[in-house]
């Protein structure tokens, strides 16, 4: 047999050999959500041609950061849809990193949503609050993208929360909108699920269910706060103390009730 | 006479067993050559500087630093690796075929397959330093980052109270954490691992051709196109065609785990040993190709 052949037979008999481990490793990288989107002809012409020779080189990571410092750069600017699409790209090269996901809406519906707003090219007022709202939702579906990436840690449900408390509860023709302040607790909710969810996010969840017009369940979160074990559990006793004296003052829980009872006239 | 003198010659030549002690003097030798290449400690030279310049652009950031120093150096680290690797190893054979000092040592005792491999181990050597010392500055990169992190942190919370002392010290000790990740060391082990599988395509390569040029470029277009073979299998995965078309380039976007070990991610030592076990299972196929081609060359 001649020797090419047979090297040829080599380098194919190893290739197939070794297929079913490759599909092993690029199945368990799927289960695992690693990686991002693949170079596409749409992301070359999203990113240019010199990023997407070093996408080819395995510098995806590099090439997002590149990305978000030019991104930067574009917010300083006010070049505010260059800064959106740069924020897509990134988040869309590595749809695993929070810092983008959080930071891309922040900017959409912070920092791009009042530009918009207060954009002197306005006509009306009327037509810089619609504008806003517009960003508002691209944050909203952007994150939801997010979360989508990212369901196992408990930043972007915060986020998300923080997103329908601070923005989407002005959006409404009568603020504050109710609904949002609800929608922020459900995600509050799945946040203070997680084991190393900061503090301040079960005391937001009771301020959100508060808005949201639930004062028995706020008051019930309070309390389920305060009666954590103070010495294993780092909280803010006096905020809680403070806001359960409130809601039983507002909600006129009988005495024997209380979990601070009003000292005796 | 001479009829005797050949057929002695040829039955000691027959009786030379496989030596690692002429394996490694040939690796020795070629670590020796190889790391005098200008064009080697080029590629290094840029490699270092880009490590030590990832610290001056993460200052242009909003957001995780630290995230972008790591990025960009094992981005750079895993790049000029490659390159180390390519170039290195595609003037092993030509510059001994082109001295002529190969005719010199396989009259020796010298099985083709030995000079071959040392070649080889020598080119991995010289990989593995390049390597080693990208990965020193890079730690060195990192380590005086963490200190500037701490000596601001610590600045942060002078004369604060006991609490928020009590906080800096927990926020030191996560930053350390970030810093001294020991899910680095599984990253570095997978571009170690791609390293050696490029370098033993170069190898293949240059066992046939006598261009420079042509060892060096064919091998980069293999190392492109396995980038491209995740995608491309993600697409067409399943169709036969492909998949024997596709079944002799490797896939190198396999060893791209850096990003994931960036991001936070734990990649488990089991996934890490696939990774390993199909880049030195190829490795090993294509070495053994080279030689059956270099064995049957006339030289």
């Amino acid at each position: 047999m001649p020797m090419k052949l047979l090297v040829a037979i080599l380098l194919f008999g190893i290739g197939f050999t070794l297929l079913p481990l490759e599909s092993s490793i690029r199945a368990e990288r799927l289960r695992m959500k690693y990686g991002g989107a693949h170079v596409t002809f749409q992301l070359r012409e999203a990113i240019g041609q010199n990023l997407a020779i070093a996408l080819l080189a395995g510098m995806r990571g590099v090439v997002a950061d590149l990305l978000w410092i030019q991104s930067h750069g574009y917010w300083e600017k006010h070049e505010w849809l260059r800064q959106y699409r740069n924020i897509e790209v990134v988040a869309t090269l590595q749809p695993q990193s929070v810092m983008f996901w959080d930071l891309g809406q922040w900017h959409m519906a912070w920092n791009i949503g009042y530009g918009a707003f207060s954009d002197p090219n306005n006509r009306t007022k009327a037509e810089g609050i619609k504008r806003e709202r517009e960003w508002h939702q691209k944050a909203l579906v952007f994150l939801n993208r997010g979360i989508e990436n990212i369901p196992n840690r408990y930043e972007l449900y915060f986020t998300m929360a923080w997103l329908y408390f601070e923005k989407l509860s002005k959006d409404c023709d009568d603020p504050p909108c109710r609904e949002a302040y609800c929608k922020s607790a459900e995600y509050l909710q799945k946040a203070c699920s997680f084991p190393d969810a900061p503090q301040f996010v079960p005391r937001l969840y009771a301020r959100a269910l508060e808005k949201c017009g639930d004062l028995g369940a706020a008051y019930e979160e309070w309390k389920h706060l305060w009666f954590l074990d103070h010495s294993k559990t780092d909280q803010a006793w006096s905020i809680i103390e403070r806001e359960i004296r409130r809601l039983e003052d507002q909600l006129q829980i009988p005495d024997a009730q209380r979990v601070f009872p009003q000292p005796a006239q | 006479m001479t009829e005797t003198i050949t057929a002695e010659s040829s039955r000691r030549r027959e009786r030379v067993g496989f030596s690692l002690q002429r394996v490694s003097v040939v690796a020795a030798n070629t670590l020796t050559e190889a790391v005098r290449q200008k064009v080697i400690i080029l590629f290094l030279l840029i490699g270092l500087v880009f490590i030590v310049l990832a610290v001056v652009l993460a200052q242009f950031t909003f957001g995780e630093q630290m995230k972008f120093i790591k990025d960009t150096s094992l981005g750079v680290i895993s790049v000029i690796t490659t390159l180390i690797a390519i170039v290195g190893t595609a003037q092993l054979l030509p510059s001994e075929v082109e001295n002529r000092t190969i005719y010199t040592i396989l009259a020796k005792p010298v099985r083709r397959f030995e000079f071959l491999l040392g070649k080889f181990c020598g080119g991995l050597l010289l990989v593995l330093l390049g390597m080693a010392l990208m990965c020193v500055l890079f730690a060195a990169v990192l380590w005086v980052k963490e200190q500037g992190m701490i000596r601001e942190l610590s600045q942060t919370y002078l004369g604060e109270s006991p609490a928020a002392h009590l906080e800096a010290q927990q926020q030191i000790q996560q930053v350390q954490t970030e810093v001294w990740d020991v899910e680095l060391v599984k990253a570095l082990v997978a571009v170690l691992t791609q390293a050696a599988l490029i370098a033993s395509v170069t190898l293949l390569v240059s066992t046939f051709s006598t261009s420079l040029v042509f060892n060096v470029v064919v091998p980069l277009m293999v190392f492109i196109v396995g980038m491209l073979r995740g995608g491309a299998a993600d697409m067409w995965g399943t169709h036969r065609l492909f998949m024997a078309v596709v079944a002799v380039i490797p896939d190198f976007g396999l060893f791209n785990i850096a990003d994931e070990i960036n991001l936070g991610k734990v990649v488990p030592w089991a996934h890490i040993g696939q990774i390993v076990a199909y880049g030195l299972g190829r490795t090993l196929v294509i070495v053994v190709a080279a030689h059956l081609l270099f064995a049957r060359r006339e030289i």
